[in-house]
């Protein structure tokens, strides 16, 4: 699949500033192959004091699945990755994990990919990968050739003596998911794992996620990253405050969205015009925030060129690009992904 | 076994962060070497205590057990650095309990104290200005002191556990080690002798848990012929209590890597 991104601001006396960028194809994930489910929840729930976390939340994730947890921070997913590693009770409901309840013994099956750096700094490359084949019970033959044949897979064999500090930030990422991987998991748990890494390191991280899970290994991401979660995910779970608004493919999720997404910023109370809008040709959905109206439309041109004519004095800024999960959320849950500088979402407990 | 290989492993991580680290190796032997130089002939010399014939050679005990008290600190602190690092969570993502994921840092935190405290009674054994007695033959006194260091170690390092987990900052934790252990060190009988004590502070002795580590370590290297101030089975008894109490409890704090 090749995808066109327009991005375009359009201030009410400014040109219009257009920034176009082409994604690649995306690799294929690995088929399936069984019809078992890799994490199986059922109503959890879990609070931290009075906030409620996870609210009845139900969700599988088939085994082989490449599948994303896509929300903004404070929408559960940290908290559903630590509850499934073990690290924290629900309140109620059911958890199993590669078909049983949880316990130690099964996180021998896992591997986890943390969104904070997780890397003692007192070790080399090759002692970090030692510590985790002995910490999961690896033979000692078996985790030798597993480390060289992995450091040799994420670019690092010529760094395998090297302390962790001397590492640089797309390095240490590949050394974190070399380690969840020497133990050769079912499934593996990532937290924003591409999380400030430069597009080339991101890239070279998604290579080797994407060649684990053609092995067999499920992946499961938490992300707030949309494009990420389109472009590499086959399924994605979109998760608002602890809840599951949607669960589908991509494609499926945008299946009801128009072409284009327009974001309309106002100068005073959008609501009149959004309900003038509603019945213009070629709108799908149309939704209200603050002072901001998010629009599905077929084409972009006919409805801003009806918007300038109807309202534009009153538009102060207007955003076009292709449809997004960022555009089925906001749809569903009348708020965006993206953290935003206004700070439309909260902060969420560290998994 | 996997468990006990988990556990190992961790000692050997742990152990290998100090060996690595040579400045804390080497300060932890000078600083009480340095101390029994300036303080011991400070006050053997300058200050002549009538009670104590050989000060040097009284104080050196009291120096092993501080070298025990800082290094299960600093050890302890540890578990701050992992914390942050945030590679105590990978520890606790592990197909294993809580439980040996202390023990493997509280074991380290003991091997690490036992050896700097055994380095220092080798050197200081060395050192011809100081005439350990060994009243009880050197072999049986040796295992006496090396017995002492172990409890002593166990004890503190279960409770740099335990604060550890109950602190959330690393300098909380010092601070809180500071207020309480310094006292303790004071009025354990390591730098003066409680006989001669007023009975307020002789109190103050008898419930310090240091005190006696400080008698058990006087009896195997600096008494002759003298029975201790609390005596050795009552040493031994309540170090023993200490030490396996403190160290279990501290080992079955629940730890929350996120605070």
């Amino acid at each position: 699949m090749t995808r066109g991104r327009l991005v375009c601001w359009l201030g009410p006396f400014s040109p219009c500033n257009l920034n176009v960028s082409a994604a690649t194809d995306a690799p294929s994930p690995a088929s399936a192959g069984t019809s078992a489910s890799a994490v199986d929840v059922r109503d959890l729930c879990y609070s931290y004091g009075d906030r409620l976390a996870l609210d009845a939340l139900t969700l599988e994730v088939p085994a082989g699945a490449v599948f994303g947890l896509l929300g903004p921070n404070g929408s559960g997913k940290s908290t559903l990755l630590s509850l499934l590693i073990g690290r924290r009770e629900p309140a109620s409901g059911s958890v199993r994990v590669l078909g049983s309840p949880l316990s130690a013994r099964l996180r021998s099956r896992l591997g986890v990919v943390f969104q904070e750096p997780s890397l003692d700094p007192n070790m080399t490359v090759r002692e970090t990968m030692a510590l985790q084949a002995r910490l999961f019970s690896l033979p000692r033959a078996e985790a030798r050739q597993r480390t060289d044949m992995l450091l040799e897979r994420v670019g690092l064999a010529e760094r395998a003596n090297s302390m962790t500090p001397t590492l640089s930030g797309g390095m240490k990422r590949r050394l974190e998911l070399a380690r969840a991987l020497v133990t050769n998991p079912d499934l593996i748990l990532l937290d924003e794992p591409t999380l400030a890494l430069d597009p080339d390191s991101r890239q070279r991280l998604w290579q080797h996620l994407l060649e684990a899970n053609a092995e067999g290994c499920t992946l499961l991401l938490a992300t707030n990253d949309v494009y990420e979660a389109e472009r590499y995910c086959r399924n994605v779970a979109l998760l608002d405050r602890g809840r599951l608004a949607a669960q589908g493919t991509p494609a499926e999720l945008k299946r009801g969205l128009r072409r284009d997404a327009v974001r309309i910023e106002w100068k005073g109370d959008p609501a009149p015009e959004a309900d003038a809008m509603r019945s213009w040709p070629g709108v799908g959905g149309v939704r209200v925030a603050g002072s901001t109206t998010h629009v599905t439309v077929d084409e972009a041109s006919p409805f801003l060129t009806r918007l300038f004519q109807s309202s534009g004095d009153r538009v102060n800024g207007v955003r076009i690009e292709e449809s997004t999960l960022e555009d089925v959320y906001f749809q569903l849950v009348g708020r965006g992904i993206t953290p935003r500088p206004d700070g439309d979402a909260e902060p969420e407990e560290g998994a | 076994m996997s468990e006990i290989e988990a556990i190992a492993s961790l000692l050997a991580r742990d152990l290998r962060s100090f060996l690595r680290s040579r400045s804390q190796l080497y300060s932890s032997v000078l600083f009480p070497l340095m101390l029994l130089a300036i303080l011991g002939t400070g006050v053997n010399d300058g200050l002549d205590p009538k009670n104590i014939k050989d000060y040097v050679t009284f104080l050196t005990p009291g120096m092993i057990v501080m070298t025990a008290l800082f290094s299960s600190t600093f050890s302890s602190a540890s578990y701050y650095q992992d914390r942050d690092s945030g590679i105590l969570k990978v520890f606790l993502a592990s197909p294993h309990s809580q439980r040996v994921v202390l023990l493997g840092k509280t074991l380290s935190s003991v091997v690490i104290g036992v050896v700097q405290a055994l380095l220092v009674l080798a050197v200081a054994a060395a050192i011809p200005a100081i005439h350990f007695q060994w009243q009880y033959g050197i072999a049986a006194s040796v295992a006496l002191a090396v017995f002492a260091i172990v409890l002593l170690n166990l004890f503190l390092s279960g409770l740099g556990q335990l604060l550890a987990s109950r602190i959330s900052s690393m300098q909380g934790f010092h601070l809180v080690m500071n207020l309480v252990l310094f006292p303790f060190l004071f009025f354990s009988g390591a730098f003066f002798p409680l006989h001669d004590l007023p009975e307020w502070l002789k109190l103050l002795g008898r419930v310090n848990p240091l005190s006696y580590g400080v008698d058990m370590m006087h009896l195997a290297l600096y008494a002759d012929g003298s029975g201790g101030y609390f005596g050795l089975p009552l040493d031994f008894a309540v170090l023993t209590l200490l030490a396996v109490g403190v160290f279990y409890v501290g080992t079955s704090r629940s730890v929350n890597p996120d605070r």
